[in-house]
């Protein structure tokens, strides 16, 4: 690896101040230290880094105007020399060349190749930016970081005086603040120059940086014009604005391959490649062998290459990456995600270059947020603390009103309930008591905003007597209890629910709540079973919710007449052909054990994760807060624990006989 | 008269066809002819001979069958990707149940002898679809096992 230049303590305690009219000293100095100069200067409308001879081929009183797909070059009001961003040339070209013989071979005689001469001239490269100085030390990394090292690229590197400059200015295309390379310099340089109205302030970072300084026409620097450098750079950094959200761009980008967004930018992609021969980090090549016409020697030379030629990957098969999305999608992701895995760090600098240069003002920063965009925290609900949260303790509600579902199933609404109650989540249940009767569970099946719904099915001594109380009728409850459906885990993603019989109860508020905020999921559906049609649940909402067509409702039944139009058969051949991406499901199901059996089975089986489907259970519970011990499955406890729980959570204990 | 591209672009949007092999779905769509079902329309009555195999394109078709004292219960609906009258691959064999057009619908039906006599001979075709067949019949399998256990009981 090359050494940046290294800091002595003494050398960049100091500053020294530099008249602008003893700028030519410097270039002076450097030439006659036997480097030749390369510095920025005008040619064909840009500001381009070619070797100078004086002072006066810098661009003094110029700035570019850059934008996507734009470059101008415009006078400034001012003499500055510095006062403009960064120009086509990366410093590569003087570094790494685009064109560079490597080896000549020869068959005179026997077959001989040889590695050409290093041969690196001493360079001063005047003008650095930071974000430029974060890109030789990229390429440092990548050329000689491994195994396996470019020695032409290292000698030419150790023969390279840098000469940095603070950028005063930005353009609407630099984002060095985001990728952390920039705006201020901070090491890597052998001088450091801030320019500022009278001339210069100026640090040495190296003891060939501090030789050089000696030899110029210098005087210590006042409290105002260090003052000033400082201020001009900060100014920068706010003129550049708020940073991109980059942090965690590699891995976000890992899950984003198949992202349509890729064709939508190759569609505008015209594949020059300027992306790629500006970029001051790209390190791609090829070689070409030149011969003679006899065949008796051959120049192997290297050339620059970029990813976006349609024969870069191709083998003599065929092209790995055969469709400008593929090439698309290489290039960003390798310099946002796949350079960190190679080199431990993102392979860009941001110096926007391949924005300005981008003939069809393709942006790097828009396609990241379009094709990776930061996904906002999910904002989990916690469950509110339930009322009278010990066992014989009750809250009282009135029974407001009773709605036959079924012949066996009735739907009784409960007012004037303590708050806490109205603060339940789908998938809750309450604890319910009458005089004389053992208390027993029962889910939220709809909160609404003066009361909450249980929907009972007559099976025993109390859920009998619940559903024959008439309205005014006094009950005692504990809740909300237990957990609750996480509906978070299906945004952005297809919202499956399966219920069987009685199981659309604790899924009824699940359902309301997803047809509340359809457009958070991209998609939402319900597969219903029952027995018979006369056994369905809630069929005022099944229709609504069907004619709505905000959702996608299939209903079923195992058995019917003649007078049913409907589907017959199993709930799970409702879902069985569902041609959606099952690895983007996230399922709720409810029924009998059995029936969530195999649908569990059948959602495995077509691509649903088992993190990704979440199950309520049903158990034998009299206290409902843990302390019975009546509703334990596995190491869990049915009623705190549950009774959501996510399959993966559930493990081996899911349907598994006698536990 | 639909021809063959159309017939085959319906087939590849059903389940039942989408994963048959290209050459298969040709030759089914040569094979077979669209059929029209009116709501009410009886297909296939109980007890009689199975002369056609269906791939139903759109609509619903319910299998009903009489049962002493309750009358006729449909114990299965056929929904649009399916298949009905499979049982017309096998030469002299009755339908188990009557086939009855619940809304208006389109099938490719295929007449059972010329299906049995091409799967006879283009072992090709018969290698495609015999396992597709089997997989409708046995996904039929599955969720009827699942029916008997009733499930949904009190
Ligand atoms: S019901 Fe008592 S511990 Fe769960």
């Amino acid at each position: 690896m090359i050494a940046n230049p290294v800091s002595s303590p003494t050398a960049v305690a100091r500053q020294w101040f530099l008249a602008r009219s003893d700028l030519e000293a410097l270039i002076q100095a450097l030439r006659k230290s036997g480097r030749r100069v390369i510095g920025p200067t005008v040619r064909e409308g840009a500001i381009v880094y070619d070797e100078i001879e004086s002072a006066a081929a810098l661009p003094v009183g110029m700035r570019d105007e850059q934008s996507a797909g734009r470059y101008r070059l415009t006078e400034r009001s001012d003499d500055r020399a510095f006062g403009y961003t960064v120009g086509p040339t990366p410093w590569k070209r003087y570094t790494f060349p685009p064109d560079l013989p490597i080896a000549t071979a020869h068959r005179v005689g026997s077959v001989g190749f040889d590695q050409a001469k290093l041969d690196a001239p001493a360079l001063a490269f005047l003008g650095v930016r930071a974000c430029e100085i974060a890109a030789l030390a990229m390429q440092d990394r990548v050329l000689l970081g491994g195994q396996f090292t470019d020695e032409d690229f290292r000698a030419r590197r150790k023969a390279a005086f840098i000469v940095a400059v603070q950028c005063t200015t930005s353009s609407s295309t630099c984002f060095c603040s985001s990728m952390g390379t920039g705006p201020e310099v901070r090491n890597g340089y052998d001088i450091l120059l801030t320019e500022i109205d009278e001339g210069f302030v100026v640090q040495a970072g190296s003891p060939a940086g501090a030789a050089i300084v000696a030899l110029l026409p210098t005087r210590r620097p006042t409290h105002a014009e260090t003052g000033a450098a400082v201020d001009s750079v900060e100014a920068v950094r706010t003129q550049m604005g708020e940073p991109l959200p980059i942090a965690g761009i590699d891995e976000r980008l890992k899950h984003q391959l198949d992202n349509p967004h890729w064709g939508v930018v190759a569609e505008r992609c015209v594949e020059c490649g300027n992306c790629t021969m500006s970029c001051p980090t790209c390190f791609c090549t090829s070689v070409t062998e030149r011969s003679d016409m006899e065949g008796r020697t051959s120049v192997t030379e290297r050339q620059w290459d970029s990813c976006f030629d349609v024969n870069f990957a191709k083998v003599a098969g065929g092209d790995f990456r055969s469709r400008p999305r593929d090439r698309y999608r290489q290039w960003l992701t390798h310099k946002f995600s796949s350079w960190m895995d190679q080199f431990g760090s993102f392979g860009c600098v941001g110096c926007g270059r391949c924005i300005t240069w981008c003939p069809v003002h393709i942006d790097v920063r828009e396609e990241l947020q379009a094709i990776a965009p930061v996904i906002q925290p999910i904002e989990r609900p916690v469950a509110v603390e339930p009322v009278a949260a010990s066992p014989g303790s009750y809250s009282i509600a009135r029974l407001a009103s009773v709605r036959e579902e079924t012949e066996d199933t009735t739907t009784l609404c409960l007012t004037d309930l303590d708050p806490a109650f109205l603060a339940g989540r789908p998938g809750q249940f309450v604890m319910v008591a009458l005089p004389a009767f053992p208390a027993v569970p029962i889910s939220i099946s709809r909160f609404r905003a003066n009361g909450i719904d249980l929907t009972i099915r007559a099976v025993g001594p109390t859920s009998t007597a619940l559903v024959n109380l008439h309205p005014g009728a006094k009950i005692g409850v504990r809740g909300p209890l237990g957990t609750f459906w996480p509906i978070e885990d299906a945004y952005g993603r297809h919202a499956v629910v399966v219920a069987g019989g009685v199981g659309l109860s604790p899924l009824h508020g699940l359902v309301e709540a997803l047809v509340a905020n359809r457009d958070r999921f991209e998609s939402v559906s319900l597969f219903y079973g029952s027995r018979t049609p006369e056994d369905q649940l809630f069929r005022e909402d099944l229709a609504r919710w069907t004619a709505g067509k905000v959702i996608d409702v299939a209903v079923t039944v195992d058995r019917a007449g003649p007078e049913w139009k409907g589907r017959v058969g199993v709930v799970t051949t409702l879902f069985d052909m569902m041609s959606c991406d099952c690895s983007k499901v996230t399922a709720f199901v409810v029924g009998p054990e059995r029936m969530m059996q195999a649908s569990v089975q059948l959602l495995i089986s077509k691509g649903v994760v088992p993190d990704r489907i979440n199950v309520s259970m049903e158990r034998h519970m009299e206290c409902g807060i843990g302390l019975c011990g009546h509703c334990q499955t596995g190491p869990f406890f049915v009623c705190k624990d549950g009774p959501v729980f996510c399959l993966s959570e559930l493990g081996d204990m899911y349907v598994r006989e006698g536990i | 008269m639909d021809d063959h591209a159309s017939v085959i672009a319906m087939l590849n949007h059903t389940w039942f066809g989408s994963e048959l092999a290209p050459e298969t779905q040709e030759r089914l769509a040569k094979l077979g002819t669209i059929a029209d079902f009116e709501t009410d329309e009886i297909i296939l009555r109980e007890g009689e001979e199975a002369l056609e195999m269906g791939i139903l394109i759109s609509g619903r078709l319910a299998l009903r069958t009489l049962v002493p004292e309750r009358g006729p219960v449909t114990i299965l609906s056929v929904e649009p990707g399916d298949i009905f009258g499979w049982s017309a691959i096998l030469a002299n064999t009755k339908a188990q149940s009557t086939v009855v057009a619940t809304e208006p619908g389109k099938a490719l039906v295929i007449e059972g002898a010329t299906l049995r006599a091409a799967l006879k001979e283009d072992h090709a075709l018969a290698a495609s679809l015999y396992p597709r067949v089997l997989s409708a019949v046995g996904r039929r399998l599955r969720a009827t096992r699942l029916q008997l256990l009733d499930l949904f009981a009190r």
